[in-house]
């Protein structure tokens, strides 16, 4: 029983010689002497003796920041803050309750912003994987169809289109420390839409999760959970800058075409 | 008991670490001074008879003191070293306050060669010397993708001839088919999932990664669509051939449930659209443009538990078209007159 006791004596004192000379050991972290900082740490992207020539950044902060990376309009790695806007795509099944008839394809189309912030990269580190946020989101979906069946008698509804606005609270985890890294958002919330072809608004919880590169493009998974009426998607997100000469072009189209 | 000896024995010798770096920095200042060979080649001339700068050799040097160069007897340097050799053996001090480090820097020579060695090798070999000068960067800062860019994201417009088809009435058979026009505009990520190195320049060989977008067609149809782009680059020229492949979920999003622009209400309705696919291949030039040859498939929804007026009907697309990058104009501009074209042009069969 002494030996194990002795061996961990002998392996845990610290050996370092600044406790030979009367200093007191204590782990590294602040300046100030505070031991808050004491693990884990991340260390920078190796420095790589290659690169590309031509690079999207104009200088070392991240695209589209101001304030030294304090806050982007793109989001990014090392942005402190980030606006979220951009458009969307998705398709997906929406499932009624039973009795409200069966399974139809769902899919809808909408637009999203929102505030980002990575709070411990204010103060204290210079770049953390964690991230929290507001977004706000509205879709138009395609229209729902009911049917119920009164005894012999068989009834059917249908609207045109699904409208719905979303809240969510977002958490980020940031993946590596690259400026257009890999990131994944898990966003719940609450989700405010027409529930099936009753022609009123309900609220209902909605949460989804995504898988980002950057701020630029990102896919994601959603559901929205309503009273009787389910919608699952998944879709894609483009970011505002690479969205609006989208849909500026097609309203062109449109509008060339006499549609508007 | 071996392993408890064992154990033992370590958490004695941890113990007595410091004792023993104590020791060893009392005696760790000693270096040894490699001179290197010089980088100029042998001359075959004999010695000359004026006494010539050697190598030192492996011979320690105390660390406190600046090795300086050993000038070698002339009969010693004529059977060992018959040519004129420079020492290299420069040192820089570092103050660490209780003792001073030396440290050698080296110079051209085995085992490191310069520029001129590396020339000598070509020539020996036969080897051509390539001008393998960097690329000046792009100029749009990858916005329109280049083999010299990392990661990058480009929107692209398709403008497009297509071929249209829909399952008709089913118990006879019948296809309708028309002519029509496509428009298409994707935001595309572009990851480099495989590059080449040519000295300290990377290339991009490959990219991958996710795309999505807006497709639109006669009658109003618009479809939205995500899936996965990829591009290999058969150069590393601003206009480098490649290859364009991508595939995607198709799912309809609306349309006009009339041929005519100014046809009954609603002008324009949400469609439930059961999710189909696309999938393209095209040949491009730099990141501006490609021809494209592509399928879309929409898929059916017929089931029985769906009414008859919900369902809808098998139905795609064949098309070749233009797809380049919206942001030197001529594709944005296409895509938009294809599309208003389409729209006034087109009649559906119903």
């Amino acid at each position: 029983m002494i030996f194990p006791l002795a061996f961990l004596l002998l392996n845990v004192v610290p050996t370092a010689t600044s406790a030979e000379n009367g200093e007191e050991w204590s782990p590294p972290g602040r300046k100030d002497g505070g031991a808050e900082e004491y693990g884990p740490f991340f260390e920078d992207e190796p420095v790589s003796d290659t690169q590309w020539t031509s690079q999207s950044r104009r200088s070392k902060y991240p695209v589209l920041s101001v304030g030294e990376g304090t806050f982007c309009f793109v989001e990014g790695s090392h942005c402190k803050a980030s606006l979220l806007i951009s458009g969307e795509v998705a398709a997906g099944l929406r499932v009624p309750a039973s009795n409200k008839g069966p399974d139809i394809p769902y899919a809808h189309w909408g637009v999203r912003g929102g505030l980002t912030v990575r709070p411990i990269m204010f103060n204290r580190r210079a770049w953390h994987p964690w991230g929290v946020g507001v977004v706000g989101c509205w879709t138009r979906g395609t229209g729902s169809v009911t049917i119920e069946s009164t005894g012999d008698a068989q009834e059917q509804a249908s609207t045109d289109r699904t409208d719905a606005w979303r809240v969510a609270l977002l958490n980020q985890l940031w993946l590596s420390r690259k400026p257009h890294a890999l990131h994944l958002d898990f966003a719940i919330g609450v989700v405010r839409s027409q529930v099936l072809t009753s022609g009123t608004s309900f609220s209902g919880s909605h949460a989804e999760i995504g898988f980002g590169w950057g701020g630029w493009g990102a896919v994601y998974g959603g559901a929205d959970f309503l009273d009787r009426d389910t919608r699952v998607v998944f879709g894609f997100r483009a970011h505002g800058v690479a969205a609006a000469p989208v849909v500026v072009a097609a309203l062109l189209g449109l509008a060339l075409g006499g549609a508007l | 008991m071996i392993v408890l000896g064992s154990l033992l024995a370590t958490g004695w010798l941890v113990a007595m670490a410091p004792a023993t770096d104590a020791t060893t920095e009392a005696v760790a200042p000693e270096i040894t001074a490699v001179p290197d060979a010089s980088p100029e080649p042998a001359s075959p001339e004999p010695a000359s008879p004026e006494p010539v700068v050697a190598d030192a050799g492996p011979e320690p040097v105390v660390a406190d003191a600046i090795p300086e160069p050993v000038v070698a007897p002339p009969s010693e340097v004529a059977t060992v070293a018959p040519v004129e050799t420079e020492t290299e053996a420069e040192t820089e001090l570092a103050d660490t306050g209780q003792s001073k480090l030396h440290r050698a820097v080296e110079r051209s020579g085995p085992p490191y060669y310069d520029e001129a060695d590396q020339a000598e090798l070509r020539e020996r070999h036969g080897i051509k010397e390539t001008q393998d000068t960097p690329r000046e960067p792009v100029r749009w800062r990858c916005l329109i993708a280049d083999p010299t860019c990392g990661t990058s994201f480009e929107v692209n417009a398709l403008s497009a001839y297509g071929r249209r088809f829909q399952q008709g009435n089913v118990s006879t058979g019948e296809v309708r088919r028309w002519h029509t026009g496509r428009a298409q505009y994707d935001l595309w990520v572009n990851i480099p999932v495989f590059s080449e190195t040519r000295r300290r320049t990377k290339f991009t060989r490959m990219t991958l990664g996710p795309k999505g977008g807006l497709v639109f067609s006669d009658t109003g149809d618009f479809w939205g669509n995500f899936g996965i782009a990829a591009r290999y680059w058969l150069g590393r020229g601003r206009f480098a051939p490649s290859i364009e492949f991508s595939s995607a979920l198709a799912f309809k999003l609306g349309g006009r449930p009339t041929n005519g622009l100014l046809g009954g209400e609603p002008k324009f309705v949400s469609q439930r659209g059961p999710v189909g696919f696309v999938a393209d291949v095209g040949v491009g030039i730099g990141g501006f443009g490609a021809i494209v040859v592509s399928g879309q498939y929409d898929s059916p929804l017929a089931r029985e538990d769906v009414p008859e007026q919900f369902r809808v009907a098998a139905g795609g697309m064949f098309y070749v078209g233009f797809r380049g990058n919206i942001l030197w104009g001529a594709p944005a501009a296409a895509a938009i007159a294809t599309h208003g074209i389409t729209q006034r042009t087109v009649e559906r069969p119903r």
